[in-house]
Formats: structure tokens, C-alpha cells, sequence
């Protein structure tokens, strides 16, 4: 499910019943700071909500990768909806660690619901502003990044 | 204040050598000007960049095209998006990465986190003539101890390895470092950039550092790059279908 964002993020972030793909609601106050490129390639001004399953969760470097399987409103392929596949990139295994974040965080199958500034160009992907775990924690994307810190 | 004094003469390694050399062992994180920082501690404005002419207009038109591609959203790629270490002395500062720095009475040695960059500090040993350093990522350091800071003299940083600020340099490029604790937790690196050929006056600026207790430094082993180049020279990130 795709939703855009009622509220901001240092509490629980609740969906409207409006699906659209993404709301313009400010600029985050990311830091610029790359590991290896900029995030230019990313419109951090723009926050999509993806409520999806894990169907990857790849702990690497340069950077960790979430791939998300989300269902439109009508639920998945069974209940009569579609699915649409989301690639998310966070910083790396170095930068969570210091975040909060651990490589056994994520599982396959896990539902979870990741806030995430969009491609530019439309490609299902986008970088990690903030994510709710299964067991109900929020993590953001490093230090300094997304509004979990 | 007794603890504290007590923790400065250790730091300092007070010895009954002439030569009183600081323990700089450790895993040290960059410590930048900004939310939660102290003043006390950030370090000066760097110096400006002055590049000669023939430097000057490339760099500045690079500049440009960055900026105008970024505003775009399609930033230009550097080195780094193909998972090509930063090298001497960009290395030095790379985001929040830590720097391990292991010493040796002969030797220090420098591991960054990001890229697990590695350079080594012979110290004591004379520098080689500029030319006759095979150039590279990291080039040849030296060092030796000025009271309680360590200076490392650098050269031999192949031109295709950008500098400060992605500045180009020539050949000719050499890189002073002065480390010292600024206090027992916080290191400074003022890093002095000389190169007759491509700069007008030299470039100064300082890094920081704090200290990471018991921090466990992991590897970085560029496996999983989705990033790539396009026909522009853009950074893109491939996405998965499933």
C-alpha cells in the first residue's frame, strides 16, 4: 500500500484512505553527507509511504537494500489487487550500525512499512527516510537521517 | 580534574625519552561543526581554494556542471560511485566513517572504515625526491614527532586521485599533516596542501575526530553496487523488478 503521510514523523505516522503514490510535504533535513554518490538522484523533498512485505534484505556495502513487494489498495494478488515491487536503498552497514540498526533486523517475509524519498525519473525505488520494523520499532537511516534519531 | 590531568599524562605518554611521543591508538570518528557539536572543539574555516589558471577553468566549469546536474537531480559521478577508493586525502574525511589508527614506535598505520582503505606512516625514515615515488592512492608518507604532534609528509598522489574538494592537483602535489590530541577524546588533522604548479597558495583546513571507545571497526567490501553511470554521466540506481 502506497500512502501519503497525515503527520510528521517523530511519532506514528498515520495513512490517510487517499492511495496516491507520493505528497510533496517539505524538505527533509538530511544531511548531505555520501558514502560513495550524491542524493541528488533521490527528491528529498518528496516522502512516499510503502507498506509492503520483505522479499530481500540484502546487509551489504555500499549500501543495504530493502526490496519490498507492495500491494495496492485492493490487497494482493489473491484479494483481486496488484503488486508493485520497490527497491530501497539505506546507507551502509557501518552508517545503521551507529544508527541502531543490526543486520538482523529485516527478514524475508517480515510487513513493514518504510517512508522513503522517491527516484526522480519514476523507477520504483528510492532512498530509506524512516522505517517501522515488525516488532514495532522505528528506525531512521543513520545517524542524523530520517526522523527516528 | 585530578582524572582529567591523570587522563592528559597518559594520553601524552610522559616518558622519560626527550622525545615524548602521544599515544594516537584508537578508532576515531570525524567530528564536524553543526547540531550537538562543541565549538570549543570544531575546527577553523578551511583556507580558500586558489587554483592557477589552467587548473582554475576546468575545476570552475566542473563545478558548474555539478551543480546544474544536481539541481537537475542527476548528479554527475565521481570515482567513488564505481567503488574506486578516495585515496590521499579525501580518504581522510569520508562521512561519518571511522579512521583506525594502530602505532608502532617505526610505524603508524591508518584503516578507514569506508573502502578499508589502508596507508602507512614510516616514521623517522627520510622522504624520497617527489619523482621518484611511483604515484598511487596514498602516495608516501613519513613522519616524526614535533613535541606532541605528529607530522606526516606526504607525496606521490597520482593526478587521476582528486584532492580536497575533488581539487585537481599536479605531480608536484605534497600534503602536510599535523596530528595532536586537542584533548584526550578529540584529535585534529590540519592538513596543509602545497602544489607549485596547480595552486596559487597553499590549502589548510583541519579535520576532527572523536574518540569511539570499543568500537569494532567492520569490514566494507563494495559487493552490491547498484549505482552506475549513464550515457550522461548521472548517477542512476538500478531497481529490482521482484
Amino acid at each position: 500500500m502506497i500512502a501519503h503521510l497525515r503527520r510528521g514523523y517523530g511519532g506514528q505516522a498515520r495513512r490517510t484512505a487517499v492511495w496516491i503514490a507520493a505528497l510533496v510535504v517539505g524538505v527533509a533535513a538530511h544531511a548531505r553527507v555520501s558514502a560513495h554518490h550524491s542524493f541528488a538522484m533521490f527528491d528529498t523533498a518528496r516522502r512516499v509511504t510503502l507498506v509492503g512485505t520483505v522479499t530481500a534484505f540484502e546487509w551489504t556495502n555500499p549500501h543495504v537494500y530493502i526490496e519490498l513487494d507492495v500491494p495496492d489498495e485492493k490487497g494482493d494478488a489473491v484479494k483481486g489487487g496488484a503488486v508493485k515491487h520497490w527497491s530501497v536503498e539505506l546507507g551502509s552497514p557501518s552508517i545503521l550500525q551507529q544508527g541502531g540498526w543490526k543486520f538482523s533486523d529485516v527478514k524475508v517475509g517480515d510487513k513493514l512499512t518504510a517512508v522513503i524519498n522517491p527516484l526522480r525519473n519514476g523507477d520504483a525505488g528510492g532512498l530509506l527516510f524512516q522505517v517501522t520494523l515488525r516488532d514495532g520499532r522505528v528506525l531512521g537511516n543513520g545517524p542524523g537521517r530520517g526522523g527516528a534519531q | 580534574m585530578i582524572r582529567t590531568a591523570a587522563a592528559w599524562v597518559l594520553a601524552l605518554g610522559i616518558a622519560s625519552s626527550a622525545n615524548a611521543q602521544v599515544d594516537l591508538s584508537g578508532v576515531w570518528a570525524p567530528y564536524r561543526a553543526g547540531r550537538g557539536a562543541d565549538p570549543a572543539l570544531t575546527p577553523p574555516p578551511p583556507s580558500p581554494i586558489v587554483l592557477k589558471p589552467q587548473y582554475a577553468k576546468p575545476y570552475e566549469a566542473r563545478r558548474a556542471a555539478e551543480d546544474a546536474a544536481t539541481k537537475r537531480g542527476e548528479p554527475l559521478a565521481t570515482a567513488a560511485v564505481s567503488c574506486v577508493p578516495y585515496g590521499m586525502p579525501r580518504m581522510m574525511a569520508v562521512a561519518l566513517y571511522p579512521v583506525e589508527i594502530i602505532q608502532r614506535a617505526d610505524q603508524i598505520t591508518m584503516v578507514t572504515e569506508a573502502f578499508s582503505e589502508v596507508r602507512r606512516v614510516f616514521l623517522n625514515k627520510p622522504q624520497l625526491p617527489i619523482d621518484e615515488v611511483p604515484p598511487g592512492y596514498y602516495g608516501r608518507s613519513v613522519g616524526k614527532w614535533d613535541g606532541s604532534t605528529l607530522v606526516v609528509d606526504t607525496v606521490g598522489i597520482k593526478e587521476s586521485v582528486l584532492s580536497y574538494q575533488l581539487m585537481p592537483h599536479s605531480s608536484q602535489m605534497r600534503i602536510t599533516e599535523r596530528i595532536r590530541l586537542v584533548t584526550p577524546d578529540m584529535l585534529h588533522d590540519q592538513i596543509t596542501i602545497e602544489d607549485p604548479l596547480a595552486l596559487e597558495k597553499p590549502v589548510v583546513y583541519t579535520l576532527a575526530y572523536r574518540r569511539m571507545p570499543n568500537y569494532e571497526m567492520v569490514e566494507f567490501i563494495c559487493e552490491n553496487n547498484r549505482e552506475y553511470v549513464d550515457e550522461k554521466g548521472a548517477v542512476r540506481m538500478k531497481v529490482k523488478d521482484k
